[in-house]
Order: structure tokens, then sequence, then C-alpha cells
């Protein structure tokens, strides 16, 4: 095999993880019940994936109970209690249009991890299909659809989103809209990454025993490709993807800097702390909420994805 | 602020000559007012300015390219027919003399003789039609640019140093037109190099640029302005354009000495930075920027008379509903000051009778909303991304709209897509601002007029009573007359409300106190007779 | 290996083909074009100028036509004239794209400053507070919004501090001195972000490394841990690690507008952006083409130096 391109996986995002290090694990069938025993087991054992995991529950927590923990409105503006500090009435004090930060950061934080969770979701459900298909048929089609993927890996840096999201802004914002675009461009963008990855490990899987065996026994293509080696290549795409879901968080922050985030009032950390810079000499605690709130959650996904990659990687998991 | 070139008695003195005579002829008074600051401290010729701006030009063709005054280093390279003074009015130029005809058609002007452009060409009519019919040509002339022209039908060439330019229609106010900032003189003989190296008759010559990083001018050693003293303006050597986009990185610049001067300072700082460093900075408040306002869509919806019999009272009901000290102290944080018509104290043009727009009072508009007809329809409010006071003050009339019961969605979109809702008359309330009307008929004739295309197709105002005001004040010579006529428009713009004025749109800089001689115009630092970055200096 | 070689240059072709195509349909579907923005909206909206303008730009062509022609031109060299600033994009290309390789370059070796050290630390006392620690503040780099990041540095360095200039660009030809101050920010900021992904290669290619045979043995035969670490785990630990730099590096061309935007840096991810948002399509074209081509480029040497480096690898 010569595909064992390094650095491919990274192409797409600079924390990606390299897909020379996706070694495949050799199958498991039927057990994936104790796989995740096993994982719980050895999650206990890596001290970064548990830190990650407490972190992400608390996040997770808190975007399910935001309507109940919530004190105030979060877009009810009230201009004559601007820049207050924080107190009883607003626990972390009021921003620039005298909106409750507080309110503000737990319903953002809830609409944010979830367009993160959608566009992640979104760019596995078409990168993995497509990944696992082209590297399992091989040949001409695959030929084709990678060079599809290398074009788009080619796109430097952010350019590839900053040209998506323009595109899809100027098109149509209203409402909801605007959070399918970010879904959609941010999915978009990291489908490359995936369909690599999945290929490469595809063609790692399509050469041993057990898809012969499928094969002998008369089992479909497309049975074999999704049943058969799908589960066996999950584990470097959950890494992949856990490590992406903070990056995704930044990438949406920098748009709002550029000027491509939220529009008002919808509750957004990177536009608030985007909008907060014009404070960060008069009132810095505007800006110090949601900068803290965007690195406890990014760092959250990143201790529990390098703790993931630790655990499922057996070359390190075996030491 | 010790600097400060105008004051109240020349002011009067000004406006009587103005008002008295229709030909100008007082090129003696250019230089005029820097003497009040060349008394206290003489001016020193020399040094390097290093000028901090929030933006930088997009090109260097100053037809094709719309300059910022406020923001474009480059600026500093332009020159034109006329000046304005401290005062807004127009003074002389490179045209020493200036008269219209008793129709008011046809406008001349009697250049001043030996004048260079930058390369050393003589300024003459024939340079004048020349620059006046590429900035008329749709293909190079930027809208902007153009639309300062748009009245004109021909020009033509007296002798060499008469122009004489014939109007569609009659104009009191094409003298200001021809200030009207872009309306800029490049030389004809180095036009193949415009993209490169432009050539035109300003008081600083064109060195270098590097986009986004730097802009290089120095002294045009022969320019034609002068000071009291017959010294040859400018006095600085050169000036650097160091454009820096963000606010705090341009503050903390100017307080590191990177910089000296900065274009603007974000309105959250203003008042802690004077609190804070005022002894070690002098900050200057330039007079009047632009004019904010919310406008409704009077073609159709729920605001229009065509679709909806309360259509005024749900208008009335918003005003009522809007909060003018809010967006004072929340979007501008205190600077500048709150507007009842278009023109603000600092401009020769600003009524001082004019009836105001509803007052706030949030349960009368709760109340009027409650019968009006309409008053439960879905209501969508814009604002163009590209300034964020617009999108402020959109966001807090969306509050305040709420608060009062109105059923609003509010949306920033970039220029193209808040062009299309205009020609589709799809939107209900749009944040908005205008700026750079110098003369009132640059604002009234375009936008309040009903036959006016941008009136048509914005918010679609038709007053008759409105349309007469402006058409007579448009030919009107008496200043004063003119001034309490476009008051008078004011006050029933005011009643109908087919906009509500919010805020005159404030503009403070900052500079070091090596910076001397310098005081900002109505627009900015350039193109400023007796003033701005002509009659500054470092020392110290 | 020569074959290799030879292949994968010629995949090259249709991963630009991909690259510009895509670029052509993004730019040609975004809403208005630069006749939209110099018509303006003064009630000028005549369509017989709207024409000319139009054909003067070459925009009256369908898409495919456009795109032909474009890259006939492209292929001898000419990327044509920006029709925002009215010069060759050449030009613009060749003062943007040196200030972002500058910038880029010393970004990624100030994050191998901070990514070596810390990886081989966090390696050598794996899963000992100094390791949890190292990991951590590793990834903190990462965490921090890059443009919040940056305005505290200038915040706290220029202006609190006074150490160093808050914003600016003065190229190294002129002034190395006065370049390298004016770099110091920005070049901080991009490394202390990319350094959270070298430290963990750097640490487990370490932890690869000190699991060989080799280091075993140079223990046994009485080297000391210090000389093992130094002299043979990290150096061969390194080879991945550099090899990654280089990916990151290609990949940063266009990932430092913000930072570029903040410490006003005339760099090519502004000018692109700019480009985008005022529709300039020859400079949003060229310049996508000619940073793709530096990124599939250090990709493939990037690769190969892999292959040499690790014969492993080349045997696979």
């Amino acid at each position: 095999m010569t595909d064992l391109d390094i650095g491919k996986g990274t192409v797409g995002g600079a924390i990606g993880i390299p897909a020379g290090r996706a070694v495949p694990r050799p199958p498991r069938m039927g057990r994936m019940r104790a796989l995740i025993a096993n994982a719980w087991y050895e999650l206990r054992k890596s001290k970064t994936a548990l830190a990650g995991l407490v972190m992400l529950a608390l996040l997770f927590g808190a975007c399910i109970a935001t309507p109940v923990i919530a004190t105030h409105d979060p877009i009810k503006q009230s201009y004559r209690e601007r820049l207050a500090p924080p107190s009883e009435k607003h626990y972390l004090g009021t921003d620039r249009l005298g909106r409750d930060i507080y309110s503000r950061l737990l319903w953002g934080g809830r609409r944010l991890v979830t367009i993160a969770v959608l566009a992640v979701t979104f760019g596995l459900a078409i990168g993995i299909p497509y990944g696992v298909l082209s590297g399992y048929f091989g040949g001409k089609t695959d030929a084709v659809a990678m060079r599809f993927v290398d074009g788009l890996l080619a796109f430097p840096g952010l350019l590839l989103y900053l040209l998506v999201v323009t595109l899809a802004r100027e098109w149509k914002l209203e409402g909801i809209y605007n959070d399918l675009i970010l879904i959609f461009a941010l999915g978009f963008a990291f489908m490359p990454e995936v369909a690599r990855l999945a290929r490469g490990s595809v063609l790692a899987e399509k050469q041993k025993e057990y898809v012969e065996a499928s094969r002998a026994i008369g089992d479909g293509h497309f049975s074999i490709a999704l049943k058969q080696i799908l589960p066996n290549i999950v584990s470097p795409l959950i890494v992949n993807a856990t490590v992406r879901l903070g990056y995704v968080i930044l990438i949406i922050a920098a748009l709002s800097f550029l000027g491509l985030g939220t529009p008002p009032p919808t509750p957004d950390w990177g536009s608030d702390l985007s909008a907060a810079r014009d404070f960060m000499e008069t009132a810095p605690l505007i800006a110090v909420f949601p900068g803290l709130a965007i690195c406890y959650t990014v760092l959250a996904f990143n201790l529990f994805g390098d703790g993931l990659r630790d655990i499922l990687d057996p070359r390190i998991a075996e030491r | 602020m010790s600097d400060h070139a105008g004051d109240n008695g020349r002011r009067l003195t000004r406006r009587e000559i103005l008002a008295a005579s229709t030909a100008l002829a007082v090129s003696g008074a250019v230089g005029i007012p820097s003497s009040a600051g060349a008394a206290k401290r003489h001016p020193k010729r020399g040094g390097t300015l290093r000028f901090g701006t929030r933006d930088d030009s997009v090109g260097l063709d100053t037809h094709r390219n719309f300059i910022y005054f406020v923001s474009h280093p480059l600026a500093g390279m332009t020159g034109g027919l006329l000046d304005f003074d401290g005062e807004m009015e127009p003074v002389p130029a490179v045209a020493s003399e200036w008269d219209a005809s008793q129709d008011m058609k046809t406008w001349t002007f009697k250049l001043r003789k030996g004048l260079e452009f930058h390369n050393g060409e003589t300024i003459d009519a024939a340079a004048v039609k020349w620059n006046y019919e590429r900035i008329l040509d749709p293909k190079i002339g930027h809208s902007f640019t153009r639309s300062a022209l748009s009245d004109v039908e021909r020009i033509t060439v007296d002798d060499k140093h008469t122009v004489r330019i014939h109007l569609k229609s009659p104009s009191a106010a094409f003298d200001t037109n021809v200030v009207y900032y872009p309306v800029n003189l490049l030389a004809p003989g180095a036009v193949d190099k415009v993209d490169t190296h432009p050539m035109g008759c300003g008081p600083f010559k064109f060195k270098s640029w590097k986009r986004n990083d730097t802009t290089e001018l120095v002294r045009f050693e022969n320019f034609w302005g002068t000071d009291a003293e017959g010294n040859s303006l400018p006095y600085l050597d050169a000036l650097i354009g160091k454009p820096r986009k963000e606010d705090r990185v341009r503050l903390t610049a100017l307080r590191t000495g990177e910089v000296d001067l900065i274009d603007n300072i974000a309105y959250a700082d203003v008042d802690n930075f004077i609190k804070e460093n005022g002894a070690n900075y002098n900050t200057w408040e330039v007079p009047q920027v632009g004019t904010a306002f919310v406008a409704f869509n009077l073609k159709n919806g729920p605001f229009s008379h065509k679709d909806n019999k309360d259509a005024h009272m749900l208008r009335t009901a918003a005003a009522h509903a809007i909060d003018h000290e809010g967006i004072h102290q929340a979007v501008f944080h205190g600077q500048g000051q709150i507007a009842k018509g278009f023109y603000s104290k600092s401009s020769p043009w600003h009524g001082e009778s004019i009836k105001s727009w509803p007052q706030y009072d949030p349960d009368k508009a709760r109340s009027m909303l409650k019968k009006a007809n309409g008053g439960d329809a879905k209501l969508l409010i814009i604002a163009n991304d590209s300034f964020p006071y617009m999108q402020q003050t959109g966001e807090l009339v969306h509050a305040m709209l709420q608060e009062a019961g109105f059923n609003v969605v509010f949306e920033i979109h970039p220029t193209p897509v808040i062009q299309d809702k205009y020609n589709k008359g799809a939107f209900d309330i749009d944040s908005s601002a205008n700026s750079y009307r110098i003369d009132p008929d640059g604002w009234y004739g375009r936008s309040i007029l009903s036959t006016a295309p941008e009136t048509k197709r914005r918010h679609g105002y038709v007053n008759e009573k409105v349309d007469q005001l402006i058409l007579a004040a448009k030919v009107e010579r008496d200043k004063k007359k003119r001034r309490q006529m476009y008051a008078d428009v004011d006050s029933l713009v005011n009643h109908d409300l087919p906009l509500i004025y919010t805020h005159f749109v404030p503009l403070r800089q900052a500079g070091t106190k090596k910076v001397h001689g310098y005081h900002p115009a109505f627009t900015g630092p350039f193109q400023y007779a007796g003033g701005g970055l002509r009659t500054a200096w470092m020392e110290g | 290996m020569l074959a290799y070689i030879i292949r994968r240059i010629a995949h090259l072709v249709p991963v630009l083909f991909v690259l510009t195509v895509s670029v052509f349909v993004f730019v040609e579907m975004l809403p208005g074009n630069i006749v939209d923005t110099l018509i303006g909206t003064e009630g000028n909206d005549d369509p017989e100028i709207r024409k000319a303008l139009e054909q003067e730009y070459g925009l009256d062509q369908p898409v495919h036509i456009r795109y032909a022609k474009w890259l006939g031109r492209v292929v001898q060299g000419d990327f044509g004239i920006s029709l925002v600033t009215r010069r060759p994009v050449t030009l613009e290309l060749m003062t943007g794209i040196p200030a972002t390789v500058y910038l880029a370059a010393v970004g990624i070796g100030v994050s191998m400053l901070i990514a070596v050290p810390l990886g081989t630390i966090a390696a050598v006392r794996r899963n000992t507070p100094v390791d949890y620690t190292a990991q951590v503040t590793s990834l903190a780099g990462i965490s921090i919004p890059e443009f919040w990041f940056a305005i505290l540095c200038v915040l706290l360095f220029s202006l609190y501090l006074g150490w160093l200039p808050s914003s600016g660009y003065v190229s190294p030809f002129v002034d190395l001195k006065a370049s390298l101050t004016y770099l110091i920010l920005p070049a901080v900021a991009i490394g202390f972000r990319q350094a959270a992904f070298t430290t963990r290669l750097t640490r487990s290619s370490m932890l690869d490394e000190m699991n060989k045979e080799y280091v075993d043995t140079a223990r046994s035969l009485g080297f000391r841990e210090r000389k093992v670490i130094f002299k043979y785990t990290l150096r061969n630990a390194m080879i991945p690690t550099l090899t990654i730099s280089g990916l990151q590096l290609a990949n940063l061309l266009g990932g430092t507008v913000v930072l570029e935007t903040i410490f006003a840096w005339p760099g090519i991810g502004r000018a692109i952006y700019e480009a985008i948002l005022q529709r300039d399509y020859p400079l949003v074209q060229a310049g996508v083409l000619v940073l793709g081509v530096i990124v599939v480029v250090t990709n493939l040497l990037v690769d190969l130096a892999y292959r040499l480096l690790n014969p492993r690898v080349a045997l696979a």
C-alpha cells in the first residue's frame, strides 16, 4: 500500500491527526459491547480524557438545563442598565445593551454546541460514505473521487470557510437559515478530511481475511463496506470528530471577528466576544466571560479527544 | 484645542459676505484661519506626520475609486476648483473667482494663473474640462463622484483660465458640488500611470502606496496655498498613512508613539481616553461626519398608505417608542448630539426652528399601536453591516419597538443585499445614515424630494408641499431664506415621518502633543482651506 | 521512488483543476459583481452603462468561457489585472505572499521552540503531573480565540509593558532588526496556537522512540539517560514533528487573515478576503491558485522527505 500519506489528514485543519497514525485495530466482530466496557475502563486510566469528560459533562449539563437555570431573556435589552458589574440580579453583569451576560452565555452555548455537533455530524455523514465507498471500490472511481477531495484540501486555511460562508450568507440570512448555513459550511469543509481518513482505513481493512470471508459467502458490496468495514474504522474518526468539535467553535469565533458571524440579537459567544472588543479597556469583564467560555469548551473537547486517542490507538494503549 | 481656526465674529462676516454677493472674490481670505494658531505658536516647517487610519484606499485612481476623506491618507494628494473653510463655506482653491449666470444654469470659474499639477503640468481650463469629462464617463467615474456632477450638461473652455459649466437645470448649489469631496483634479498627462503613480494638485505629492500597509506622501513644493505671512503650505515634509483597522490597536499605536495622529477613537473609549490621557494627547471632535436616521418603507406594507389607512398612526406610534437618549448613550456613548434635522449646529445649514419628531412616550406608543390598523403586523428592521453604529441603532430600535408591543425582527446585511431589499421594498424599517451632503440639496433633493430616484427607490415619501419647498430652495440665492425653507422641510418630515432623524454621527480624533496647527474640518482632515493637515507641523 | 514522484506530480494537475474550478464556481455564485459596485446606488442604473462595463471587465461572457480564457492566460503566466486596484494581480501577490510566508514560517519556528521542549518533557515524565501540565498548557494555546489572544498580547506587551510595537510591517530586507520587532507579536500568536498539535506529536513520537530496543541497548551500555534522550531519541522523534510543521506552514498561508487584520500585516490572506467582498475575481482566483500550488507542492515535498527519512514507510 503506497497511499499511507502522512499528514493528508492534517491539511484540512491544523489539529487533525495524521492518517499515518490511524493504524486500524484488528477486527473485533461482535464485541462492540465489550469495546464500550473496555473503553470506560481505559478512560479512567487516562487523566486527560477523564478531565475532558467531566468538563464536557458539565457543559452538556448546562446546555440541557439552560431553560431552567438561565435567569433572564438573553435578548432582552435594558439599555439603562448597560455595562453593569456582576451582581445578585445579573450574576455576570450586563453587556453593552444591558443584556444579562450569564443568560446569554447559557443560551449561546446551547446553540453553539448544537451547531458544532450538527456540523461535525454532517461532515461525517457525507465524508464517511464518500471515503468508504471510494476506498472499497478502488481503481478509477477512487482516483477520481480522491482528486476532488485533494482539490478541496488544497484550499489553504480559512479560505474555504470564507468562500462558503460568504456565499451562503449573501444568499439568505434569515433566522434559522444562518445556523443551517454555518452547519453546512463547517460540515462541508470537514468532509475531505473525513473522507481521506475513512478511505485510508478501508484500504487497510479491505485486505483482511474477514472481508474476504464475507465476500466468499456472497455479501453485497454495500453490505460489506458499511456493515463489516465501517465498525472497524470508527476509532480514528471518533477521535478526529471530537477534536474537530473544538476547532469548529474556534472557526465560528474567527468568522464572527471577520463580520461573518451570527447576526444580533441571537446570543453567540463569538459575536459577543467580538463586540466586547470595544470595552476591553473600560469594562474588560464583558470580553472575559465569552472568551473563557470558548476556551473552556474547546479545551474540554481537545482534552477528551486527546485522551480518546491514547485509549483507542493500540500502539499507545498497549504500553 | 488652542489652534481652533474659527471664531464667531469671523463667521458672521463671512455669512454676510455670502448673503450680499453672489460673485465671490475672496482669494485673500485663504490662510486667515491659520493665523489664529500662528499667533500663539509660530509654525515650524518640516517634520513627518504618521497618520493612523481605520481604512485604506482601495485603489489610486481618485476618479475611479471613492476617496473617504476622513480615513484615506491618499486624500492628501487631491485638490479641486474650490475648498471649504472651517465653516463649510466654499472658498477659492484652484479657481480664484466664480459666478453663476442669472438663470443659475451656467457657472463660470476663473482659474488662478501659474498653478501646476504634481508633474509640473499647467492647470488650465482644458485640464479642468478633461477631468470633469473623465469623472462623468460612467465607465470611469465612481458613482458617488459622478453624482456630484449629475446636473452637468457640458463643459466649455472660454480661455486658458476660464472654464464654463452648463447645467441641465438651475442650481444654486453647484459650487459646493465642485468641492464636493471627490471631484478632484488629476494631471491629464500622467493618466496612463494613474493606477500606480497618480499626479494630483493637492498639498501633498504621491510617493508610494503599499495596500493595507503604508501610504507615503511628500510636500508638494508648488502648492498654491500660503499662510497669513505668505509662507507656502503645507508645513509638513511628509505624511505617512498607516492603516490600523482594529480600534484597540490604533489607539495603542498612538499611545506607544507608533503614530502621531489617529482618525478616530471608538465611541466607547472616548471618555476614558480623555480622562486618562487628556494631559498627554490632544483630541478633536470632527464637527459632523454624517446623520443617522431610521427610515420607514412607505412604498408597501403596514407603514404605507397604499396598504394601510392607519400607516401614519403606526409610524407615529413607532416614533413615540424610540428613545433618542437611549441611542445617544448606548450607541454613541454620549458623544455627539441627537438629531432633529439633517444638519447639526456645526453646519451653516443648521435649522433653528425645526418642529421635533414625536417625543419618547412608550405608553402612548402602546395605546396608539393597539388602536392602529395593522398594529400586529410582523415588521422587518434592516441595517447595513459596514457601519457598527447603524447595526447598533437597529439593535436598539428593535428592542424599543418590541417593548412597545411591535412585532419586529432585525437583520443585518451586506450592501448588495440591502440594495436588493430597497429595490424590492422588502423591509419595513431601515437603520441608515447619510454623509457628505455639504449643500442641503445633496440631501433633500436626493433623498426627500418625491421625484428623486433615490427617494423612490428607498422609502417612497411623497408630500407636494415638501417638493415645492425643495425645488424652490434649489434656486434660492438668499442663504438665510434657503436655510429656513429646509428647516420647514424637516418640520414636515418630522410630522409625516417617512424617517426619524436619530443622531449626528460624531468622530473624535486624537494626536500627540507634537502635532501642532492641526484642526479637522467638517468632514475630516483634508481639503480644508487654512486648516487640517495643510497647516499641521511637528514640534517637540 | 522516481516513478512515485512522477505519479504524484501527475496527480497535481487534476487537483489544481478541481481547485480552480471550485473557486470559479464559488465566485460565480456570489450575488452581485464588480459592476454593481461601480454603478453604485445613486440612481445611475442605466442598462447601457452596465453593458459597457460588463464588456470592459469581460463579465458579459458565460462562466465556462471566462474560465477557459483565464486558464489560457494563466498558463502563459498572466494573471490579469485586479479589478479594484487595476494593478497587475502578480504585483498584488508579490507583495502579499512573501509577507504571509515570512509570518507563517517564523510562527511555525516559534511553535517548535515551544512544542519540542514541552513534548519531550511530557514524554520523559509520562503520566506525571509534569506531563499533564505540559499537555494542558499546549492545549490552552489552541483553545483561545485567536483574535482575543492577539489583542490581549497587544495590550500587554505594547501598551502596558511597552516592549514591542503594537502593529505594522517592515520588510526584513529593509531593516532586519526592526522587522523582527514587528514580527514577534503576530509570530508568537501563531506559534502558541500551532504548538498544541506539535507538542502532542512530539510527545507521542518520543514515546514511540523510547520504547524501541536501541534505547534499552544504549542504556544497558551505560550511556547516561540525558544523552540517550537528546542524542538518539529526540533526533529520531523530530522527523515526524518536522514534517508536520511543513504541512502546518502550508496550511497557515490562508489562515492568517485574522492576525493580518489585527496586526496590520499586509499579507495575502487579508488581500484575498477583501477581494472576495469586493468581487475582485482575478485576485481571488489567482490568490487561491498560487496558495493552492504552494500547499500541494509542500505536501508533496513533506511526503517525500518523510519517505527518505523514514525508510520503513517507503518500503510499505
